[in-house]
C-alpha cells in the first residue's frame, strides 16, 4: 500500500527537509535564548532607557508695580489617535468638541481617518489644537479612548505688544531672542531638571519605570522700571502719531528725572510677542537705542549750556543773528540760515526761536575743543549704558577730523549722529541739576515668594555741569514753551514746561532732503524741580506743511505729560518754595 | 447534515452531536491532531491577550470566538468523506476565484493592499481560501492522471501550472507577497510525491538556481546603486526599480530580502525595515530559558514590537519572551507532531488523492510554522505569514481548520474501501 503511493527514498528526502528545517530553528532558538540573550537583553534596556529632560517653569517679568509684562502658563497640546479610538465612543465626540471649543465634524474626521489618502499609511496622532489645563481635564474625564495631550509650558505676554522691544520674546526653539529675555536670560531660564526613565517603542515616557529624579529649579522674576500705565499712555499716543502723520517711526522715552529711571519706552512700528513671526524683522528693533539721527536744533542745549557754564554769556548776552558770513580761526565761515532773519537778539530769544545762526556764534565762542568736549560731556559719541544691549554709540567725530564748516554746524545739531535715548539723556542732565544720569531700567530679582534675590541701584551719574547753568537752562527752555517760543503746543495749565524742540532734515543718499526730515522733542517738567523727561522723536511725518518738532512733537509730548500729572498727581511747585530755596 | 437547517429543532442537533461523539468512539479519529490544535490555539489566545495587555485591546475575545466556528467547521469537514473534494474540485477552486475576483472588486484597502471582503462586523480574506482550492484543484488533476512518461507529465504540470498561476496572479493584484509564496512549494511538494520523473525536478532546481542568481546580481546592483548615491533605502524607494533589469521586482521587496540577507547595508541604524526583525529577535532573547513569565514581556507591552503585529505575525516573539526557550520549545514541538502526524496519514490514506490532500496540508502548515517563527528568530525573511492556531486571523483559523479537517476526513476514511 505505502509503496504504492510513496516512493520510499522520497519520503526520506522530505523527512530530511523536515529535520533540517526544525533543526535550524532549534539552533537559531537556542543561540538566541541563551547563548545571545544577555546581549540582546541588554541592548533592549539601552533602547528603553532614555534621560528625559524636566522644563524648568520661567520667571516673569513684571513692572514696578508688579504688573504681569511676560510670564508662562501651562498649557496641554491635546490631539486624537484614530488607532486607539473606537467607534463606541462616537456619541461622546460632540461633547468632547463643545470642551475643546472646535467644530464637531472635524474633531469626528480626525477620529476615524485612519489612514493617510496617500500612499495609506496608518495615521498615529493628529493635532486637535492647543488648550489650558481644565479644558484638557474636563475632555479627559469623557474617557475617550486615543485622545491625550502633552503638557508644556508656553511663553505668554499678556499685553500683546506692550513695551515688546524691551521684553523681547522666546523663539520657537525656546531661545531667548533680544531685550530683557535675552539679558536677564541667565535668571529667568531657571535650570532644567532631568530623569531617567523608560520610553516604549514611540519614545514615549513611561511613568511607572521611573528610576531617578532631579526636580527642576524654577527660574526667578525680573522686575523692571517701567510702569505699564505710563507705557501704554506712551503706546497710545504713539499710535495716535502714527495715524495722523504716517511716520516711518517714533521713539518716546519717559523717565524720572532724578534716578533716570525708565518708565516707558516704545518705537513704532512695533510687534506682538506672542505672534512675533507675523511682523517684519525691522518691527523688532527698538529704534530709541540702535537707530540714530542728526539731532538738530534739539543739540543746541550743549552750545548754550556749555557757554553758559564757561561764564562766555548769560541769558541777557546780545547775540548777532543775521550775519551770512563771519570769521573763524581766520577763515572766512559761512553760517547756516535761520527760517526768518532774527538780527540782535538776547540769548534767551535765540533759544526761544531756535535760531541756527545764533548757536553757530555761541559755538564759536566756545571753540572748537570746548564745544566737542561738552557734547561727549552730555553723552554724544558714546553709549548711554542701556543694560539691553544693542546699542550704538552714534558719531560724534573727534576735533582733528572736523572740516571747516563743522564748527558751525555742529551747534545747530548737524554733523553728529546721536540715538534718541542719548538726545533724552543730555536733556535729562539739565532736569537732574547738572549730573547726566545713566538709563536704569533693570530694578530687581526676586524669586517666587518675591524676596529679593537681587537689587539693581540707578549708576552714578556724570556731573556735565554746575546745578546753576542747569536751573539757567531750565528757564532758557522754559521760554520755548511759551507763546514766543516754537513749542508753545507742550504747555501744560498751571505748570512751567522746559523743552526744545529739533527738525533736522535726514540724509538721503549723500543729500540733506528737503522732504524727509524728523521732527522731535525733548523736555522736562515742572521747569523748577523737575520730575519726568520726556522725549519724541518722530521719523519723517507726512502732513500737509512740513512737520517741524513744534507741530508734531511737541502735542505729543504735551498729551503724555498730562496724563504722567494726572497719574501721579502732580502739583506745580509754590512760589513759597521757591522763595524759601533762595532765602 | 440537514438537520442544521432547522436550528429550533434541538433534539436532532443533540441526536447528530451524539453521532459525531459515536463516530470517535470507533477508534476511527485521529485523536493527536485534535489535540495539538486545542493546545495551540489556547495558548494563542493567552498570548494574545498578553500582547494586547498594555494596550487594552480585547482581540482575544474575537479569536475565541473565531475558534468556535473553525471548531465547528472542523467538526464537519472532519465528517465529510474526501471523495466530494475530488468529486467537486473544479467548483472549490472555482468559488475560490470567484472570491479573489470579488475582493478586487469590493475589497476593502488597508495600509495600501486590498485583501479583505468585509461582512459586517466580519472581514474575510479570501487568499485563505485560494490556498485550500488550490490544494483540492491540484491533488485531484494529479491523482487523476498518468505521470508514467515526459510527455505525460509536461502535459500534466502544464495545466497545474496553470491552476496554480492564476490565483497567484488574482493576489499578488492585491498585493499580498506573503499569501502567494504558500502556493508554489505547496504545488511543488504535491508534484514531488506524485510520479513525476527525476529529470523534471533537476531542471525545475536549475531554473530555481538560474532565479537565485539573478536575484542576487539585482540585489547586489541595488545595494550599489544605494551607495553610488548616498541614499538611505527609504529615499531611494521606486528609484532603482525603474532601472532594474528585473520587471515587476519592487523596490519594498528587495528592501525586505536585503534586510534578511545584509540588515547593515540598508538600515545601519535599525529603525527602518530592519526594526521588526531586530525587536522581535530582542525580545526572543531577552526571555532566556524559562522566560519572563505571562504578561511580562516588555518588548510587546511597550511597543517595540510594532502593536500592529505582536498580536498576529510576531505572536511568536510574545511566547518566546514570557515563556523562554522552554516555552518556545514546547509550541514548535507540537507542531513537529502536528508534521508528521500529517504524513502518518498521509502514508496510510486509502488513495492517491487523500495522501495528495494530507501532504498539501502539511506543507502548507510545515511553511506557516518556519517561515513564521523563522523571521522572530531571525532564519527567514520577513513576510506577512501567521503562525497556525495561535496567531491572531479570523479567515486564517477558519482555513487551517478546513485543512486539519480535511487530513481528519483523509483518516477517517481510510478503511472503508479496503
Amino acid at each position: 500500500m505505502k509503496a504504492a503511493v510513496f516512493q520510499s527514498w522520497r519520503l526520506i528526502l522530505i523527512g530530511f527537509a523536515g529535520c533540517a528545517a526544525f533543526g535550524a530553528i532549534f539552533w537559531q532558538l537556542g543561540q538566541l535564548h541563551l547563548v545571545r540573550g544577555p546581549a540582546l537583553a541588554a541592548s533592549a534596556e539601552d533602547a528603553r532607557r532614555s534621560l528625559v529632560p524636566l522644563e524648568a517653569r520661567r520667571g516673569d517679568i513684571r513692572d514696578s508695580r508688579g504688573v504681569l509684562l511676560a510670564g508662562t502658563r501651562p498649557h496641554v497640546v491635546v490631539g486624537i489617535d484614530p488607532a486607539f479610538f473606537r467607534d463606541d465612543d462616537l456619541p461622546k465626540l460632540p461633547e468632547l468638541a463643545r470642551i475643546l471649543g472646535l467644530d464637531t465634524n472635524e474633531v469626528k474626521r480626525a477620529a476615524t481617518t485612519r489612514y493617510r489618502s496617500e500612499g495609506g499609511r496608518p495615521i498615529r496622532w493628529v493635532r486637535l489644537g492647543q488648550v489650558d489645563d481644565a479644558t484638557y481635564d474636563a475632555a479627559l474625564a469623557l474617557r475617550v479612548r486615543g485622545f491625550y495631550g502633552t503638557r508644556g509650558f508656553e511663553r505668554h505676554y499678556p499685553a500683546e505688544s506692550l513695551a515688546a522691544q524691551i521684553l523681547g520674546f522666546i523663539n520657537r526653539e525656546g531661545v531667548a531672542v533680544m531685550g530683557v529675555e535675552q539679558q536677564m536670560d541667565f535668571y529667568l531660564r531657571g535650570q532644567p531638571g532631568w530623569r531617567i526613565s523608560e520610553s516604549d517603542g514611540r519614545r514615549r515616557e513611561l511613568a511607572a519605570f521611573r528610576v531617578r529624579e532631579a526636580p527642576p529649579v524654577e527660574g526667578f522674576n525680573v522686575v523692571l522700571t517701567i510702569d505699564s500705565v505710563v507705557q501704554s499712555m506712551v503706546e497710545a499716543e504713539i499710535r495716535a502719531l502714527a495715524e495722523t502723520f504716517s511716520p516711518d517711526g517714533i521713539s518716546i522715552i519717559v523717565t524720572e528725572a532724578r534716578s533716570g529711571a525708565v518708565l516707558a519706552m516704545a518705537n513704532y512700528p512695533t510687534f506682538d510677542p506672542n505672534r512675533f513671526w507675523e511682523f517684519p524683522l525691522e518691527n523688532q528693533r527698538n529704534r530709541a537705542v540702535t537707530d540714530s539721527l542728526e539731532p538738530g536744533s534739539t543739540f543746541k542745549i550743549v552750545p548754550v549750556a556749555a557757554a553758559l557754564e564757561e561764564r562766555l554769556i548769560s541769558p541777557e548776552t546780545l547775540i548777532h543773528c543775521s550775519l551770512p558770513v563771519v570769521q573763524y580761526a581766520g577763515r572766512s565761515v559761512r553760517l547756516p540760515s535761520d527760517v526768518r532773519e532774527l538780527g540782535e537778539i538776547p540769548l534767551t530769544t535765540v533759544v526761544a526761536r531756535s535760531s541756527n545762526r545764533g548757536a553757530a556764534m555761541i559755538g564759536m565762542m566756545l571753540g572748537s575743543r570746548r564745544l566737542h568736549d561738552y557734547s561727549a560731556l552730555f553723552g554724544f559719541g558714546s553709549r548711554t549704558n542701556w543694560p539691553l544691549g544693542g546699542e550704538i554709540p552714534g558719531r560724534l567725530h573727534p576735533v582733528e577730523r572736523w572740516d571747516g564748516l563743522t564748527i558751525s554746524r555742529l551747534p545747530a545739531g548737524y554733523a553728529v549722529s546721536a540715538t534718541p535715548l542719548q538726545i533724552h539723556m543730555a536733556t535729562a542732565t539739565l532736569a537732574n541739576g547738572g549730573l547726566r544720569p545713566q538709563p536704569y531700567l533693570l530694578s530687581r530679582v526676586v524669586d517666587r515668594t518675591g524676596a529679593n534675590i537681587m537689587h539693581f541701584e540707578p549708576r552714578a551719574p556724570v556731573r556735565v555741569v554746575s546745578e546753576e547753568t542747569a536751573r539757567t537752562m531750565a528757564d532758557l527752555l522754559a521760554k520755548v514753551v511759551s507763546p514766543e517760543g516754537t513749542a508753545r503746543r507742550a504747555a501744560l495749565p498751571g505748570m512751567r514746561v522746559a523743552g526744545k524742540t529739533g527738525t533736522s532734515r535726514k540724509i538721503i543718499d549723500g543729500r540733506y532732503s528737503r522732504t524727509d526730515h524728523f521732527a522731535s522733542f525733548t523736555g522736562f517738567f515742572p521747569a523748577e524741580a523737575p520730575e519726568f523727561v520726556i522725549t519724541v522723536i518722530v521719523d519723517n511725518p507726512r502732513s500737509s506743511g512740513v512737520g517741524f518738532g513744534g507741530v508734531v512733537a511737541a502735542p505729543a509730548f504735551r498729551n503724555i505729560a498730562e496724563g504722567l500729572v494726572r497719574y501721579f498727581a502732580i502739583e506745580a511747585p509754590r512760589p513759597e518754595r521757591e522763595l524759601a530755596r533762595f532765602p | 447534515m440537514t438537520t442544521t437547517h432547522r436550528p429550533l429543532d434541538t433534539r436532532r442537533l443533540l441526536d447528530n452531536t451524539r453521532r459525531i461523539l459515536a463516530t470517535t468512539q470507533t477508534g476511527r479519529t485521529d485523536w493527536i491532531g485534535p489535540v495539538c490544535m486545542i493546545i495551540l490555539s489556547i495558548t494563542g489566545l493567552f498570548f494574545i491577550y498578553s500582547a494586547q495587555y498594555y494596550s487594552v485591546g480585547n482581540l482575544w475575545t474575537r479569536q475565541l470566538m473565531w475558534l468556535f466556528i473553525g471548531g465547528s467547521v472542523y467538526a464537519v469537514v472532519s465528517r465529510v468523506d474526501y471523495k466530494i473534494f475530488l468529486e467537486n474540485a473544479l467548483w472549490f477552486y472555482l468559488g475560490a476565484l470567484v472570491l479573489l475576483f470579488a475582493v478586487l472588486a469590493f475589497g476593502t484597502t488597508r495600509e495600501g493592499a486590498t485583501r479583505w471582503l468585509s461582512f459586517g462586523p466580519f472581514t474575510f480574506q479570501p487568499s485563505e481560501g485560494a490556498k485550500v482550492g488550490v490544494l483540492i484543484m491540484t491533488a485531484s488533476m494529479l491523482a487523476r492522471s498518468e505521470l508514467s512518461t515526459v510527455r505525460e507529465s509536461a502535459k500534466v504540470v502544464g495545466k497545474v501550472f496553470f491552476v496554480m498561476a492564476l490565483p497567484m496572479v488574482l493576489i499578488l493584484l492585491q498585493p499580498d507577497l506573503g499569501s502567494t509564496l504558500i502556493i508554489p512549494p505547496m504545488v511543488l511538494a504535491l508534484l514531488y510525491v506524485s510520479k513525476l520523473s527525476r529529470r523534471f525536478f533537476l531542471v525545475l532546481f536549475a531554473g530555481v538556481f538560474a532565479g537565485v542568481a539573478l536575484l542576487a546580481v539585482d540585489l547586489y546592483r541595488y545595494a550599489h546603486f544605494l551607495d553610488e548615491r548616498g541614499l538611505t533605502a527609504l529615499e531611494a524607494r521606486g528609484q532603482f526599480q525603474e532601472v532594474s533589469f528585473l520587471p515587476y521586482f519592487r523596490d519594498y521587496q528587495r528592501e525586505r530580502i536585503m534586510t534578511f540577507v545584509a540588515p547593515e547595508v540598508i538600515d545601519p541604524r535599525g529603525t527602518g525595515s530592519a526594526w521588526n526583525a531586530i525587536q522581535a529577535q530582542q525580545a526572543v532573547g531577552t526571555g532566556g530559558l524559562m522566560g519572563k513569565g505571562w504578561r511580562e514581556g516588555l518588548q510587546a507591552r511597550l511597543g517595540y514590537l510594532p502593536r500592529s503585529v505582536a498580536h498576529n505575525d510576531f505572536i511568536f516573539a510574545v511566547l518566546a519572551e514570557e515563556k523562554g526557550f522552554i516555552g518556545g520549545v514546547f509550541v514548535i514541538g507540537l507542531f513537529a507532531i502536528m508534521l508528521a502526524n500529517g504524513i502518518r496519514i498521509a502514508a496510510s490514506a486509502r488513495d492517491r488523492f487523500g495522501m495528495l490532500l494530507c501532504m498539501g496540508v502539511t506543507v502548507i502548515l510545515f511553511l506557516h510554522v518556519f517561515i513564521n517563527i523563522g523571521m522572530s528568530i531571525g532564519i527567514t525573511p520577513i513576510t506577512g505569514l501567521p503562525l497556525p492556531f495561535v496567531s491572531y486571523g479570523g479567515s486564517f483559523i477558519l482555513s487551517c481548520c478546513i485543512l486539519q479537517g480535511i487530513v481528519q476526513s483523509v483518516n477517517r476514511h481510510r478503511r472503508e474501501f479496503q
